[in-house]
């Protein structure tokens, strides 16, 4: 595992992921704590698709997936998990820190006003920026390898993003559209119809991980 | 260990042929593949390496047929050193061998006793906690032969490892080929000359896809004996003459004008002498014999 961190967190993308979670607390404005999530969400779901665009890729880049083709399968598609395990991991405590830093350095009113209801909602977000960044990352990592370069996984989720990520998007998919628990209705604490839109996002990860050995073995 | 090629076509999907109708026997022992930018050599590596599929041919690996159903156990007993390959550059030479073993599926012990073997072989052993970004182009390549002989292959492949090297670093890397090429058979392309003179006897010419000569470098040599003079010419615009007329393959300024080696069928209509051949002239002879 040691050596995934080092091949997949170098230096200049922990710099730009931090940087822009950074510029994010400070730029955009939140008046109170249930619009940390709703900010944070769209944004993470860009970073996770630039963050994990070359997961694979880099080896085909470097031309090191000439020599990987000669290495099991399961050994290569066991490697490309644990990359993708490291950078969700850093990814989801970079978006955990972004809420903190949100809450310090704009100082938004408490939407509950209790300690209790603050943390059961950042909880929910913390749940749903998991699928979030989990599918974005995968959904990224998947259209690269297909096209063999990092520029079709950025191209293609910035496609899906601006899609759904919109009112037209909200309009067309509702409670299962991917950023469900972005368009949510605040007000009612007790709806929980987001979920419908992260349980999409976990159906279409296990078909695309499905998908990639397929993918592999015809893209190199 | 002998690899067999039959017939082998591969065309790409924009129509482009880079291998027509090849056939090649690739014995045991340093076995070189020469030939121009372009010719083919890269494509046949990556077929070898299953990396590629034949568009049409066999190939076949002491007797196992190149087909899906055999690759796994074929690419269990190949290592390859591509052309240009960057090997992870935050990883130290230690780490990013044991990573690559690791991913070949070779026991950890095992393949921490195989990398510390091959690390004093290639005298990269004070430099094994580098990172491989402080590498020079030299040792790069020496960890990229180490990787491709991690997991003992019988048939090693090595795409151009000589490239863009120092003269030293160069010679390092041909005696470490010639070294491991005791108990396999490897295949060593390039275009430089120098290297396979070095390092083998057998050898493939390759030309637009084609396999110009296999065989011994002697035979191509022989060829080309009688078809190599050396003649001296006063000035620059007889030596300009004579290389629109024939083939230089060498030219030299000297006290009296200028020493040029030509390469030509017949004895060219001035005063020159036969001279010997060399391997560099043997191959140029051959590809131009061909037109």
């Amino acid at each position: 595992m040691k050596k995934e961190i080092k091949i997949c967190l170098p230096l200049y993308k922990i710099v730009y992921s931090v940087f822009f979670v950074a510029v994010l607390s400070l730029i955009r404005g939140v008046g109170s704590t249930f619009e940390i999530g709703v900010t944070l969400e769209p944004l993470m779901a860009l970073l996770a698709a630039v963050f994990c665009a070359d997961t694979y890729v880099q080896e085909i880049a470097s031309k090191r997936s000439e020599v990987g083709q000669l290495y099991p399968m399961k050994n290569r598609l066991a490697s490309i998990l644990r990359r993708m395990a490291v950078q969700e991991a850093y990814l989801l405590v970079l978006a955990a820190a972004g809420y903190g830093l949100f809450l310090i350095v704009q100082k938004p009113i408490l939407f509950y006003g209790t300690r209790y209801g603050e943390w059961s909602m950042f909880g929910g977000y913390l749940a749903a920026i998991v699928v979030t960044l989990i599918f974005w990352g995968m959904l990224s990592h998947t259209l690269s390898c297909l096209f063999r370069t990092m520029w079709a996984g950025i191209g293609g989720c910035l496609i899906v993003w601006i899609l759904t990520n919109s009112t037209t998007g909200e309009q067309l998919f509702g409670k299962w559209n991917l950023f469900s628990y972005t368009f949510r209705t605040i007000e009612d604490s007790r709806d929980m119809d987001w979920l419908c839109g992260k349980l999409v996002c976990l159906v279409l990860c296990m078909v695309m991980a499905g998908m990639l050995p397929r993918i592999m073995r015809r893209r190199g | 260990m002998s690899i067999q090629i039959k017939d082998l076509t591969v065309t790409f999907k924009n129509g482009v042929t880079a291998i027509r109708h090849a056939d090649l026997e690739i014995p045991k022992g340093i076995f070189g593949l020469l030939g121009e930018n372009g010719a083919g050599k890269t494509t046949l590596m990556r077929v070898l390496t299953t990396v590629l599929s034949p568009t049409a041919g066999t190939v076949s690996l002491d007797g196992m047929l190149y087909q899906e159903g055999n690759y796994a156990k074929i690419r269990k007993k190949i290592g390859y050193l591509p052309q240009e390959i960057d090997l992870y550059p935050g990883l130290t030479v230690q780490e990013c061998l044991e990573y690559m073993g690791d991913l070949s599926g070779i026991p950890k012990e095992v393949c921490r006793k195989r990398i510390a073997g091959y690390l004093e072989k290639t005298s990269l052993t004070e430099h094994r906690k580098k990172k491989m970004r402080q590498l020079s182009g030299g040792m790069k390549r020496r960890v990229g032969l180490v990787q491709a002989l991690l997991n003992e292959p019988e048939f090693l492949i090595v795409d151009e490892p000589t490239t863009g090297l120092d003269p030293e670093e160069r010679i390092r890397i041909r005696n470490l080929l010639a070294d491991f090429s005791e108990k396999r058979t490897v295949l060593f392309s390039t275009h430089v000359v120098e290297d396979l003179v070095a390092t083998c006897n057998q050898l493939a010419v390759m030309k637009k896809g084609e396999f110009l000569y296999a065989g011994s470098m002697r035979n191509l040599m022989d060829e080309a004996i009688g078809h190599v003079w050396m003649c001296e010419v006063p000035d620059d615009e007889q030596a300009r003459k004579l290389e629109r007329t024939y083939h230089v393959s060498s030219k030299q300024y000297t006290e009296s004008g200028l020493r040029m080696k030509i390469i030509c069928k017949e004895k060219p209509e001035l005063t020159c002498t036969p001279c010997n051949v060399s391997l560099e002239d043997a191959y140029i002879y051959l590809m131009n014999r061909q037109g």
